[in-house]
Protein backbone atom coordinates (compact mmCIF):
# COMPACT_ATOMS: atom_id res chain seq x y z
CA UNK A 1 0.00 0.00 0.00
CA UNK A 2 2.75 2.51 0.81
CA UNK A 3 6.60 2.19 -0.84
CA UNK A 4 8.70 4.31 0.71
CA UNK A 5 11.93 4.02 -0.91
CA UNK A 6 15.36 6.39 -0.38
CA UNK A 7 13.34 9.19 1.02
CA UNK A 8 16.18 12.08 1.78
CA UNK A 9 15.22 15.31 3.65
CA UNK A 10 16.74 17.95 4.62
CA UNK A 11 16.13 21.77 6.28
CA UNK A 12 19.02 24.12 6.05
CA UNK A 13 22.16 21.78 5.17
CA UNK A 14 20.43 19.60 8.18
CA UNK A 15 19.95 16.19 7.27
CA UNK A 16 16.50 15.15 8.96
CA UNK A 17 15.84 11.95 6.52
CA UNK A 18 18.40 9.98 4.77
CA UNK A 19 18.04 6.87 2.78
CA UNK A 20 15.12 5.70 4.44
CA UNK A 21 12.86 3.18 3.03
CA UNK A 22 10.11 0.79 4.09
CA UNK A 23 6.93 -0.59 3.21
CA UNK A 24 3.56 -0.55 4.46
CA UNK A 25 0.70 -3.72 4.15
CA UNK A 26 -2.92 -3.22 3.72
CA UNK A 27 -4.55 -3.38 7.10
CA UNK A 28 -1.46 -3.14 8.96
CA UNK A 29 -0.66 -0.87 11.72
CA UNK A 30 3.31 0.02 11.14
CA UNK A 31 4.62 2.21 14.21
CA UNK A 32 7.51 4.56 14.09
CA UNK A 33 9.81 4.80 16.83
CA UNK A 34 12.40 6.92 17.53
CA UNK A 35 13.86 9.68 20.04
CA UNK A 36 12.33 12.96 19.99
CA UNK A 37 14.39 14.95 16.75
CA UNK A 38 14.75 11.37 14.80
CA UNK A 39 13.05 12.66 12.07
CA UNK A 40 9.54 10.22 12.66
CA UNK A 41 7.06 13.41 12.18
CA UNK A 42 8.96 14.79 8.88
CA UNK A 43 8.52 11.65 7.54
CA UNK A 44 4.95 11.12 7.73
CA UNK A 45 4.69 15.28 6.52
CA UNK A 46 6.79 14.00 3.54
CA UNK A 47 4.32 11.28 2.94
CA UNK A 48 1.31 13.46 3.54
CA UNK A 49 3.10 15.89 0.86
CA UNK A 50 3.27 18.47 3.44
CA UNK A 51 6.78 18.93 3.24
CA UNK A 52 8.68 17.88 -0.24
CA UNK A 53 11.11 15.38 0.01
CA UNK A 54 14.92 16.16 -1.39
CA UNK A 55 15.12 12.40 -3.01
CA UNK A 56 13.76 9.05 -3.31
CA UNK A 57 10.50 8.12 -3.99
CA UNK A 58 6.69 7.87 -2.48
CA UNK A 59 4.55 5.51 -3.63
CA UNK A 60 1.30 5.34 -1.88
CA UNK A 61 -1.85 3.63 -4.08
CA UNK A 62 -4.32 5.05 -0.82
CA UNK A 63 -6.03 8.29 0.25
CA UNK A 64 -3.92 9.61 3.23
CA UNK A 65 -5.81 10.64 6.16
CA UNK A 66 -3.53 12.69 8.42
CA UNK A 67 -3.96 13.08 12.65
CA UNK A 68 -1.60 16.40 14.11
CA UNK A 69 -0.29 16.07 17.24
CA UNK A 70 -2.07 18.96 18.20
CA UNK A 71 -4.98 17.37 16.27
CA UNK A 72 -5.92 21.49 15.11
CA UNK A 73 -9.59 21.25 15.26
CA UNK A 74 -10.94 24.14 13.95
CA UNK A 75 -11.56 26.27 17.11
CA UNK A 76 -14.77 28.38 15.84
CA UNK A 77 -16.45 25.22 14.64
CA UNK A 78 -18.22 23.03 16.89
CA UNK A 79 -17.45 19.39 16.58
CA UNK A 80 -20.23 18.26 14.44
CA UNK A 81 -19.41 21.30 12.10
CA UNK A 82 -15.42 20.06 12.06
CA UNK A 83 -16.38 16.71 10.48
CA UNK A 84 -19.33 17.60 8.35
CA UNK A 85 -17.16 20.79 6.83
CA UNK A 86 -14.39 19.10 4.18
CA UNK A 87 -16.90 17.13 2.97
CA UNK A 88 -19.77 19.11 2.35
CA UNK A 89 -17.32 21.31 0.69
CA UNK A 90 -16.32 18.42 -1.56
CA UNK A 91 -19.89 17.55 -2.18
CA UNK A 92 -19.79 13.95 -0.93
CA UNK A 93 -23.47 13.03 -0.66
CA UNK A 94 -25.93 14.36 1.51
CA UNK A 95 -25.73 12.37 4.52
CA UNK A 96 -22.38 13.49 6.00
CA UNK A 97 -24.48 14.82 8.90
CA UNK A 98 -25.94 10.92 9.69
CA UNK A 99 -22.69 9.15 9.34
CA UNK A 100 -20.66 12.10 10.99
CA UNK A 101 -23.75 11.39 14.35
CA UNK A 102 -22.90 7.80 13.36
CA UNK A 103 -19.20 8.07 13.99
CA UNK A 104 -19.59 10.11 17.34
CA UNK A 105 -21.32 7.90 18.30
CA UNK A 106 -19.15 4.80 17.88
CA UNK A 107 -16.64 7.16 19.59
CA UNK A 108 -18.41 8.05 21.99
CA UNK A 109 -18.53 11.72 21.70
CA UNK A 110 -21.80 12.19 20.55
CA UNK A 111 -23.33 14.52 23.50
CA UNK A 112 -20.40 16.64 22.90
CA UNK A 113 -21.64 17.27 18.82
CA UNK A 114 -22.46 20.97 19.91
CA UNK A 115 -19.23 21.84 21.56
CA UNK A 116 -16.42 23.55 20.43
CA UNK A 117 -13.19 22.19 21.07
CA UNK A 118 -12.38 24.99 23.46
CA UNK A 119 -14.92 22.71 25.71
CA UNK A 120 -12.97 19.74 25.38
CA UNK A 121 -10.78 17.40 27.38
CA UNK A 122 -7.49 16.17 25.52
CA UNK A 123 -8.72 12.52 24.96
CA UNK A 124 -12.45 14.18 23.32
CA UNK A 125 -10.47 16.37 21.51
CA UNK A 126 -8.31 13.13 19.81
CA UNK A 127 -11.31 11.35 19.33
CA UNK A 128 -12.82 14.45 17.41
CA UNK A 129 -9.33 14.72 15.09
CA UNK A 130 -9.79 10.86 14.45
CA UNK A 131 -13.50 11.26 13.38
CA UNK A 132 -13.10 14.38 11.64
CA UNK A 133 -9.76 11.88 9.48
CA UNK A 134 -12.09 9.15 9.32
CA UNK A 135 -14.95 11.46 7.45
CA UNK A 136 -12.45 11.85 4.44
CA UNK A 137 -12.65 7.97 4.01
CA UNK A 138 -8.88 7.19 4.07
CA UNK A 139 -6.98 3.94 3.25
CA UNK A 140 -3.59 4.92 5.31
CA UNK A 141 -3.92 6.92 8.65
CA UNK A 142 -0.93 8.87 9.13
CA UNK A 143 -0.93 9.35 13.00
CA UNK A 144 1.44 12.21 14.51
CA UNK A 145 2.22 10.85 18.73
CA UNK A 146 -1.64 10.25 19.24
CA UNK A 147 -0.88 9.56 22.73
CA UNK A 148 1.38 13.06 23.32
CA UNK A 149 0.10 14.48 26.30
CA UNK A 150 -2.62 12.08 27.28
CA UNK A 151 -2.59 9.83 30.56
CA UNK A 152 -2.95 6.23 30.94
CA UNK A 153 -6.00 5.36 31.00
CA UNK A 154 -6.59 7.85 28.02
CA UNK A 155 -3.72 6.17 26.44
CA UNK A 156 -5.68 2.88 26.78
CA UNK A 157 -8.62 4.49 25.25
CA UNK A 158 -6.49 5.52 22.37
CA UNK A 159 -5.49 1.48 21.85
CA UNK A 160 -8.68 0.51 21.37
CA UNK A 161 -9.97 3.05 19.37
CA UNK A 162 -6.83 2.69 16.99
CA UNK A 163 -7.60 -1.22 16.85
CA UNK A 164 -11.38 -0.47 15.74
CA UNK A 165 -9.66 1.77 12.78
CA UNK A 166 -7.63 -1.13 11.96
CA UNK A 167 -10.88 -3.39 11.93
CA UNK A 168 -12.72 -1.24 9.49
CA UNK A 169 -9.36 -2.12 7.24
CA UNK A 170 -7.94 0.72 7.55
CA UNK A 171 -3.80 0.67 7.59
CA UNK A 172 -1.86 2.92 9.47
CA UNK A 173 1.05 4.53 10.31
CA UNK A 174 1.87 5.84 13.66
CA UNK A 175 4.85 8.09 15.11
CA UNK A 176 4.94 7.89 18.64
CA UNK A 177 8.18 7.97 21.11
CA UNK A 178 6.01 5.97 23.88
CA UNK A 179 7.42 2.13 23.07
CA UNK A 180 4.84 0.95 25.58
CA UNK A 181 2.22 2.15 23.41
CA UNK A 182 3.76 1.01 20.11
CA UNK A 183 4.45 -2.11 20.94
CA UNK A 184 0.97 -2.72 22.62
CA UNK A 185 -1.02 -1.58 18.71
CA UNK A 186 1.64 -2.10 16.03
CA UNK A 187 2.26 -5.11 13.95
CA UNK A 188 5.59 -3.95 13.33
CA UNK A 189 7.60 -1.17 14.06
CA UNK A 190 10.77 0.73 12.46
CA UNK A 191 12.95 2.56 14.43
CA UNK A 192 14.19 5.99 13.41
CA UNK A 193 17.21 7.85 14.81
CA UNK A 194 18.96 10.51 13.65
CA UNK A 195 16.86 10.33 10.21
CA UNK A 196 18.11 6.55 9.64
CA UNK A 197 15.87 3.66 10.39
CA UNK A 198 18.10 1.37 12.53
CA UNK A 199 16.00 -2.09 13.29
CA UNK A 200 12.76 -2.87 12.84
CA UNK A 201 10.59 -5.67 14.90
CA UNK A 202 7.33 -7.41 15.16
CA UNK A 203 6.26 -6.54 18.75
CA UNK A 204 3.83 -9.69 18.61
CA UNK A 205 6.32 -12.23 17.72
CA UNK A 206 8.88 -10.91 20.69
CA UNK A 207 9.29 -11.78 24.38
CA UNK A 208 10.38 -8.33 25.06
CA UNK A 209 10.28 -5.86 22.31
CA UNK A 210 10.66 -2.89 24.21
CA UNK A 211 13.72 -3.50 26.11
CA UNK A 212 15.56 -5.10 22.43
CA UNK A 213 14.09 -1.68 20.94
CA UNK A 214 16.03 0.61 23.83
CA UNK A 215 18.89 -0.93 23.23
CA UNK A 216 19.18 0.83 20.20
CA UNK A 217 17.87 4.40 21.43
CA UNK B 1 -31.02 75.04 27.23
CA UNK B 2 -33.38 76.13 24.60
CA UNK B 3 -31.07 78.26 23.03
CA UNK B 4 -28.26 74.88 21.88
CA UNK B 5 -31.36 73.18 20.50
CA UNK B 6 -30.74 74.92 17.11
CA UNK B 7 -26.84 74.03 17.43
CA UNK B 8 -27.57 70.64 18.31
CA UNK B 9 -29.74 69.84 15.69
CA UNK B 10 -27.71 71.78 13.02
CA UNK B 11 -24.49 69.55 14.16
CA UNK B 12 -26.41 66.42 14.08
CA UNK B 13 -27.19 67.41 10.21
CA UNK B 14 -23.31 66.77 10.06
CA UNK B 15 -23.56 62.81 11.21
CA UNK B 16 -24.63 61.90 7.98
CA UNK B 17 -21.76 62.76 6.30
CA UNK B 18 -19.25 61.37 9.24
CA UNK B 19 -20.95 58.21 9.01
CA UNK B 20 -21.15 57.98 4.87
CA UNK B 21 -17.67 58.38 5.39
CA UNK B 22 -16.95 56.17 7.93
CA UNK B 23 -19.38 53.22 6.37
CA UNK B 24 -17.89 53.69 2.86
CA UNK B 25 -14.04 54.48 4.04
CA UNK B 26 -14.62 51.42 6.20
CA UNK B 27 -15.92 48.65 3.32
CA UNK B 28 -13.00 50.20 1.33
CA UNK B 29 -10.22 49.45 4.55
CA UNK B 30 -11.55 46.06 4.76
CA UNK B 31 -11.63 44.73 1.29
CA UNK B 32 -8.39 45.91 0.33
CA UNK B 33 -6.48 45.34 4.00
CA UNK B 34 -7.87 41.27 3.36
CA UNK B 35 -6.59 41.46 -0.10
CA UNK B 36 -3.22 42.95 0.51
CA UNK B 37 -2.89 40.73 3.40
CA UNK B 38 -3.53 37.66 1.59
CA UNK B 39 -1.38 38.67 -1.12
CA UNK B 40 1.39 39.29 1.45
CA UNK B 41 1.34 36.13 3.15
CA UNK B 42 1.37 34.45 -0.11
CA UNK B 43 4.30 36.78 -1.01
CA UNK B 44 2.61 37.91 -4.35
CA UNK B 45 3.52 41.54 -5.15
CA UNK B 46 4.83 42.08 -1.78
CA UNK B 47 7.67 44.90 -2.01
CA UNK B 48 5.35 46.92 -4.36
CA UNK B 49 2.15 45.90 -1.28
CA UNK B 50 5.27 46.49 1.43
CA UNK B 51 5.81 50.28 0.00
CA UNK B 52 2.72 51.65 -0.98
CA UNK B 53 1.70 50.66 2.95
CA UNK B 54 4.73 52.70 4.17
CA UNK B 55 3.28 55.77 2.23
CA UNK B 56 0.22 55.71 3.34
CA UNK B 57 0.99 55.09 6.54
CA UNK B 58 3.98 57.28 6.19
CA UNK B 59 2.38 60.36 5.59
CA UNK B 60 -0.28 62.27 6.78
CA UNK B 61 -3.75 61.79 6.21
CA UNK B 62 -4.52 65.60 5.49
CA UNK B 63 -1.55 65.30 2.61
CA UNK B 64 -3.44 61.83 1.33
CA UNK B 65 -6.66 63.72 1.42
CA UNK B 66 -5.46 67.34 -0.17
CA UNK B 67 -3.85 65.29 -2.98
CA UNK B 68 -7.01 62.33 -3.81
CA UNK B 69 -9.55 65.99 -3.75
CA UNK B 70 -7.19 68.79 -5.76
CA UNK B 71 -4.87 66.43 -7.95
CA UNK B 72 -6.83 62.98 -8.84
CA UNK B 73 -9.38 64.96 -10.52
CA UNK B 74 -6.89 67.11 -12.81
CA UNK B 75 -4.23 64.17 -13.47
CA UNK B 76 -7.04 61.25 -14.10
CA UNK B 77 -9.60 63.25 -15.62
CA UNK B 78 -12.56 62.49 -12.66
CA UNK B 79 -14.73 64.43 -10.60
CA UNK B 80 -14.81 62.71 -7.21
CA UNK B 81 -16.80 65.13 -5.42
CA UNK B 82 -16.14 65.97 -1.37
CA UNK B 83 -17.32 62.87 -0.16
CA UNK B 84 -16.27 60.73 -2.56
CA UNK B 85 -12.56 61.78 -1.94
CA UNK B 86 -13.16 60.90 1.67
CA UNK B 87 -13.95 57.72 1.18
CA UNK B 88 -11.42 57.11 -1.15
CA UNK B 89 -8.37 58.54 1.21
CA UNK B 90 -9.67 57.52 4.38
CA UNK B 91 -10.20 53.92 2.99
CA UNK B 92 -6.96 53.36 1.38
CA UNK B 93 -5.35 54.96 4.10
CA UNK B 94 -7.17 52.70 6.64
CA UNK B 95 -6.55 49.55 4.49
CA UNK B 96 -2.92 50.00 4.86
CA UNK B 97 -3.24 49.95 8.91
CA UNK B 98 -6.04 47.12 8.82
CA UNK B 99 -3.72 45.19 6.01
CA UNK B 100 -0.78 44.54 9.03
CA UNK B 101 -3.46 44.10 11.69
CA UNK B 102 -4.48 41.49 9.54
CA UNK B 103 -1.14 40.57 8.69
CA UNK B 104 0.16 40.35 12.29
CA UNK B 105 -3.45 38.05 13.41
CA UNK B 106 -2.98 35.63 10.02
CA UNK B 107 0.75 34.94 11.91
CA UNK B 108 -0.11 34.18 15.31
CA UNK B 109 -2.25 31.45 13.55
CA UNK B 110 -0.85 28.21 13.97
CA UNK B 111 0.58 26.93 10.29
CA UNK B 112 -1.50 23.40 11.54
CA UNK B 113 -4.53 25.43 10.88
CA UNK B 114 -3.35 26.18 7.24
CA UNK B 115 -2.09 22.08 6.50
CA UNK B 116 -5.09 20.53 8.35
CA UNK B 117 -7.28 22.39 6.04
CA UNK B 118 -5.11 20.90 2.77
CA UNK B 119 -4.87 17.44 4.69
CA UNK B 120 -8.62 17.80 4.52
CA UNK B 121 -9.07 18.91 0.91
CA UNK B 122 -10.25 21.93 1.71
CA UNK B 123 -10.33 24.58 -1.67
CA UNK B 124 -7.82 27.81 -0.74
CA UNK B 125 -10.64 29.99 -1.26
CA UNK B 126 -12.61 28.36 1.46
CA UNK B 127 -9.85 27.73 3.83
CA UNK B 128 -9.12 31.76 3.61
CA UNK B 129 -13.17 32.37 3.98
CA UNK B 130 -14.50 29.81 6.57
CA UNK B 131 -11.32 28.57 8.09
CA UNK B 132 -8.73 31.50 8.65
CA UNK B 133 -10.54 34.56 8.10
CA UNK B 134 -13.44 33.59 10.89
CA UNK B 135 -10.30 33.28 13.66
CA UNK B 136 -8.03 35.77 12.47
CA UNK B 137 -11.36 38.30 12.71
CA UNK B 138 -11.72 37.13 16.11
CA UNK B 139 -8.21 37.60 17.16
CA UNK B 140 -7.49 41.09 16.10
CA UNK B 141 -10.83 42.32 17.03
CA UNK B 142 -9.88 44.83 20.12
CA UNK B 143 -7.21 46.31 17.64
CA UNK B 144 -10.12 46.42 14.95
CA UNK B 145 -12.06 48.26 17.24
CA UNK B 146 -9.30 51.18 17.74
CA UNK B 147 -8.57 51.43 14.15
CA UNK B 148 -12.79 51.81 13.49
CA UNK B 149 -12.55 54.51 16.56
CA UNK B 150 -9.19 56.09 14.65
CA UNK B 151 -10.83 56.28 11.35
CA UNK B 152 -13.82 57.95 12.88
CA UNK B 153 -12.21 60.59 14.40
CA UNK B 154 -9.77 60.72 10.86
CA UNK B 155 -13.18 61.85 8.81
CA UNK B 156 -13.46 64.88 10.57
CA UNK B 157 -10.65 66.19 8.57
CA UNK B 158 -13.27 66.02 5.56
CA UNK B 159 -13.71 69.69 7.12
CA UNK B 160 -10.81 71.05 5.38
CA UNK B 161 -12.12 70.29 1.98
CA UNK B 162 -15.32 72.11 3.15
CA UNK B 163 -17.20 68.07 3.76
CA UNK B 164 -20.61 69.55 5.93
CA UNK B 165 -19.79 66.89 8.88
CA UNK B 166 -19.89 67.14 12.80
CA UNK B 167 -17.27 68.47 12.87
CA UNK B 168 -17.53 71.56 9.92
CA UNK B 169 -20.98 71.56 11.31
CA UNK B 170 -19.69 72.87 14.63
CA UNK B 171 -17.41 75.31 13.07
CA UNK B 172 -19.77 76.92 11.05
CA UNK B 173 -22.64 77.73 13.72
CA UNK B 174 -18.94 78.93 15.75
CA UNK B 175 -18.28 81.29 12.76
CA UNK B 176 -21.92 82.34 12.59
CA UNK B 177 -22.41 83.48 16.40
CA UNK B 178 -18.79 83.99 17.31
CA UNK B 179 -18.51 81.58 20.00
CA UNK B 180 -16.70 78.28 19.75
CA UNK B 181 -17.00 76.55 22.91
CA UNK B 182 -20.90 75.44 23.01
CA UNK B 183 -20.24 74.23 19.60
CA UNK B 184 -17.13 72.50 19.25
CA UNK B 185 -18.58 70.72 23.26
CA UNK B 186 -21.47 69.20 20.89
CA UNK B 187 -19.25 68.33 18.20
CA UNK B 188 -17.11 66.81 20.65
CA UNK B 189 -19.98 65.12 22.83
CA UNK B 190 -21.65 63.53 19.10
CA UNK B 191 -17.85 62.03 18.39
CA UNK B 192 -17.40 60.90 21.93
CA UNK B 193 -21.22 59.02 21.90
CA UNK B 194 -20.12 57.31 18.70
CA UNK B 195 -16.44 56.08 19.98
CA UNK B 196 -18.15 54.41 23.42
CA UNK B 197 -21.00 52.93 20.72
CA UNK B 198 -18.04 51.35 18.36
CA UNK B 199 -16.26 50.53 21.65
CA UNK B 200 -19.60 48.65 23.16
CA UNK B 201 -20.45 46.56 19.99
CA UNK B 202 -16.85 45.51 19.58
CA UNK B 203 -17.16 44.26 23.21
CA UNK B 204 -20.31 42.58 22.55
CA UNK B 205 -18.43 40.75 19.38
CA UNK B 206 -15.47 40.17 21.35
CA UNK B 207 -17.73 38.34 23.76
CA UNK B 208 -19.82 36.81 21.28
CA UNK B 209 -16.50 34.87 20.18
CA UNK B 210 -15.35 33.84 23.81
CA UNK B 211 -16.66 30.24 23.25
CA UNK B 212 -14.83 29.69 20.15
CA UNK B 213 -11.37 30.03 21.84
CA UNK B 214 -9.31 26.91 21.74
Amino acid sequence: MLKVNGVGKQFDNQKVLECVSFNVEKSNIMGLAGPSGSGKSTLLRCIQKLETIDGGAIDCDAKTGFMFQDFQLFPHMTVLENLIYAPNIQNKGKNQKKHAKELLQNLGILPKKDNYPGQLSGGQKQRVALARTLMMHPGLLLCDEPTSGLDVATTLDVVSLLESVKDMGITMLIASHDLDFLTKIADKIILLKEGCIICDVAPKSMNNPITYLKKYY
Amino acid sequence: MEELIPSILFIGKGILITMQLLIGSLAIGITLGILASILKYKCIAISFINRIISILRGTPVILQLAFIYFLVPSLLGVKLGIVGAGVITFGLNSSAYIAEILRAGIESLPNGQFEAAKTLQIPVAYMWKDIILPQVLRNILPAMTGEVVSLLKDTALIATIGGMDIMRSAQTIAAEKFAYFMPLCIAGGYYYAFVLLIECLGKKLEQGGQHAKS
